[in-house]
């Protein structure tokens, strides 16, 4: 489906499975992220996305298969030392420091307390009004907003954004949309980016890959995908 | 060969009563998911209702000083009805250091604190009205029996050890059988496998958990008056040591698992009586010692399910 | 009349609660603290009444001996922490906090039955640096100020940010880069060190020393200290180590009504001020 090795090719995955007791969560799965793209995944729920998400960050062991990091194996890191590499993630469900301000927040993420690059990054999500406060005390969408600056403050190369829009009306999703498009231009990262909105997938994304029951069924431009016969059976027939 | 029988012996009967000690951690362990510190206080209740349903007088020291239970009651009543007044008390704990923080989702690390508050208070009540003496309960508890029975070849088991295993070994049989086959029994299990999906199948959870304390304090009031029988009561403070033993024992056999309370309950107290007269100072840090090797080895217990956090 | 005295115990008193404070900021329910405390206290008691070199020629024991117990008792209690911490902080929450009383419990038994370190009735006559409580006062006074402040400095930087991220989440911390295993370590040892530090003041002002000091009451006692007092900020742990060790002094006319009523605070407190007196500026 893509091509092995080629130089602009930032993470590889190979032959990825995981089996958690009897289920497969995933099934072989290949996929190459390009430096500088965005990349879309979706599928139906339990298809498998959070988990390649897991494992690409160290969270969860592969059964089988290989991921390459700029040509280095990623096996037997730390999901630390993952980070460090520059790959961050938000997560499905919102896993946010609570109890410290915002601020702090990205403060940890940057592992330095600077605080006018904490509060710059604040300002890109519009939130440098309620640097002090909790995380906890702010609004859902905020709190969105908030991981995904803390994700940035670890100055990744990879962005890896877990259902980015979530819980969010349709004004705050062209935000987000328009956010992710001036990030990917401005601090020069890759973005693999998990959305059940396919509209604004189709929108925000340079490729798509499906997944359904843990393989890989579809990968190309939101076009070809959209057209793709599985991906309508598979997928797209299984929306309301 | 008959000494290693005769420690043995020895070293099943301490552990049985560690096992019941341990069985009561673990009942409440695994409907709440914490512990209950106040469990060793609870144990000491049970030691000192036993004495005083035997008739004993209240000594020199306490507010209650001289005074005594009017009835002298025979030991196989009296032990019930001290599990059933320990029961009580475990029910009052439940209801001022659990179900406040419970109601509110609490972090668990509160309820340790409140609940060694209840054992506090618990154990300075019994100071306050029976004052810090000890108590030995009265010799002649056994009757006709001998206090002593011989096994032959020179191995023996004092009587109050034997009845020790036996009630022992009954209170764990029906345990386990109440547990897996009474329907009350399999709601226990259910809030412990999954307490919102059981609320969700409408199983009073609120209920099953006052029903887990009241057993755990139930099991530990008998094994307090067992112990106070066996080795006299020592003081309001007596129960602490048993209930530090019973958490090595806890975590030995696996955090919520009851087969594993019997098993490192044993495991302890065979280990202890094995050690030799010459270091027997070091006899209390056995239990701790197996207790700190299996929780860097095998932190879930030799027959716990190890512990999965979703991402 | 409130005695001198008490007021020393007091600074103990908040001292520990901060040694307790330390790892519970990076989400670590560690009960050891009075382990390394009566460490510390072992250590400045060997010191000072084996080594007669330390002594010196005046009667008032010299306090560049106490500086030099201070290091010692610093250095072993730092090494321990790092020896047992590194296996030890795999653990979590209920039990970690099972492994630290059993740590305790094992030191206790050890301490209190081999004779190097005076077995049960312990060491006896330790030399006074200071000629009266006066002097005690002042340096724990000037060892909890700056105890105090270095938890206040540390709370501003990314190493203490990171220990409350990984009390709020210790997965999401990871996934940002916080390396959690070293954090919590260096949080275990700073704690092991405040109390053997706290410890070799306290084998000095008792006069005499032995391992009892290290028991489950005293755990949890430390551990109340913080859970009222407050374990965001370490102004928190201060405030309630003064108070509850002022508490049962100050009820001392209600006779053996006092540890009923302390442990009616014990047991009052968490429900209804879980967070403690002493709460965070956000919340």
């Amino acid at each position: 489906m893509s091509a092995p090795t080629s130089t602009n090719n930032l993470l590889e995955i190979e032959q990825l499975s995981v089996c958690f007791g009897g289920l497969q969560a995933l099934d072989r799965v290949n996929l190459s992220i390009n430096e500088g793209e965005i990349l879309g995944l979706i599928g139906p729920n339990g298809a498998g996305k959070t988990t390649l998400f897991n494992v690409i960050t160290g969270l969860t062991a592969p059964s089988h298969g290989k991921l390459r990091w700029q040509g280095n194996s990623l096996a037997g890191k730390k999901p630390e030392q993952i980070c460090r590499l520059g790959l961050a993630r938000t997560f499905q469900n919102l896993r946010l420091f609570r109890e410290l301000s915002c601020i702090n927040n990205l403060q940890v993420a940057m592992g330095s307390n600077n605080r006018r690059a904490a509060l710059e990054l604040l300002a890109l999500v519009q939130l440098q009004e309620k640097a002090d406060a909790a995380a906890a005390s702010l609004a859902y969408g905020d709190q969105r907003k908030l991981e995904f600056a803390r994700a940035l403050a670890t100055k990744p190369k990879l962005l890896l954004l877990d259902e980015a829009a979530a819980g969010m009306n349709p004004i705050e999703k062209q935000d987000l949309q328009a956010l992710v498009q001036r990030v990917r231009c401005q601090f020069k990262i890759t973005i693999l980016i998990i959305e059940h909105h396919v509209p604004l997938m189709m929108q925000l994304c340079d490729r798509l890959a499906v997944l359904n029951f843990g393989r890989c069924i579809a990968l190309g431009s939101p076009e070809q995908v959209r057209r793709d016969p599985l991906v309508i059976e598979a997928y797209l027939g299984s929306q309301r | 060969m008959d000494g290693l029988l005769q420690l043995l012996i020895n070293g099943i009967s301490i552990g049985a009563t560690y096992a019941l000690f341990a069985l009561g951690y673990t009942l409440v362990f695994s409907v709440l998911g914490v512990i209950n510190f106040a469990h060793g206080a609870v144990f000491t209740c049970g030691a000192y209702f036993t004495y005083l349903l035997l008739g004993g007088a209240v000594g020199s020291n306490g507010m209650l000083a001289g005074m005594h239970f009017p009835l002298a009651l025979p030991l196989l009543v009296a032990l019930p009805l001290a599990g059933i007044g320990a029961a009580a008390m475990g029910l009052l704990v439940e209801a001022v250091a659990f179900k406040p923080l419970r109601r509110r989702g609490a972090e668990p690390l509160l309820y340790l604190i409140t609940s060694l508050g209840a054992g506090v208070i618990l154990v300075n009540l019994i100071q306050l009205l029976m004052g810090a003496e000890a108590y030995a309960l009265p010799g002649n508890l056994l009757g006709r029996w001998p206090a002593v029975l011989a096994l032959g070849h020179g191995v023996q088991i004092r009587t109050v050890q034997l009845l020790l295993l036996i009630v022992a070994g009954i209170a764990m049989l029906i345990l386990s059988l109440w547990l897996n086959r009474s329907s009350y029994g399999k709601a226990l299990q259910a809030v412990a496998e999954d307490g919102t999906t059981a609320r969700l199948l409408g199983i009073n959870s609120g209920a099953i958990i006052q029903l887990a304390f009241a057993i755990a304090s139930f099991l530990a009031g008998i094994s307090g008056g067992l112990v106070a029988l066996s080795v006299n009561i020592g003081g309001p403070y007596f129960g602490i040591g048993y209930g530090l033993k019973g958490l090595g024992v806890l975590v030995l056999g696996g955090l919520g698992s009851a087969p594993g309370a019997v098993l490192g309950g044993l495991i302890i107290g065979i280990a202890e009586a094995l050690v030799p007269a010459k270091l027997s100072a070091y006899k209390d840090a056995v239990a701790f010692a197996f207790l700190f090797l299996m929780l860097i080895l095998r932190p879930q217990g030799l027959l716990g399910k190890p512990p999965m956090e979703k991402v | 009349m409130i005695d001198i005295s008490l007021f020393v115990l007091m600074l103990l008193g908040a001292l520990l609660a901060l040694a307790v404070y330390l790892p519970l900021r990076a989400g670590q329910l560690s009960l050891a603290t009075p382990g390394f405390y009566t460490i510390g206290g072992t250590v400045a008691a060997l010191l000072s009444t084996q080594l007669p070199g330390l002594g010196g020629s005046d009667a008032v024991y010299p306090l560049t001996s106490l500086l030099l117990e201070m290091i010692v008792a610093i250095a072993v209690a730092g090494l321990l922490a790092f020896l047992i911490g590194k296996p030890v902080l795999k653990l979590r929450g209920i039990y970690l906090a099972i492994a630290t009383i059993a740590l305790v419990e094992i030191l206790r038994v050890v301490l209190l039955s081999s004779p190097w370190f005076g077995a049960a009735v312990g060491i006896f006559a330790i030399p006074q640096p200071f000629e009266g409580p006066e002097g005690y006062l002042i340096a724990y006074g000037l060892l909890l100020a700056i105890v105090a402040w270095a938890c206040a400095r540390l709370e501003r930087q990314p190493l203490g940010m990171a220990m409350a991220a990984i009390r709020d989440d210790e997965l999401a911390a990871r996934c940002m880069g916080v390396s959690t295993d070293q954090v919590k370590l260096i949080a275990f040892v700073l704690s092991a060190i405040v109390a053997a530090a706290a410890g070799v003041l306290a084998a000095h002002y008792f006069n005499s020393w032995n391992a009892r000091q290290a028991n489950f009451d005293a755990s949890i006692t430390t551990l109340a200290f913080v859970v009222l007092g407050g374990s965001r900020t370490w102004l928190g742990p201060v405030i309630g180590g003064l108070v509850l060790t002022a508490l049962p002094e100050l009820l001392r006319p209600i006779g053996d009504l006092r540890l009923i009523v302390f442990g009616l605070v014990i047991l009052l407190g968490p429900i209804f001020i879980p967070q403690g007196l002493i709460k965070s500026k956000q919340s």
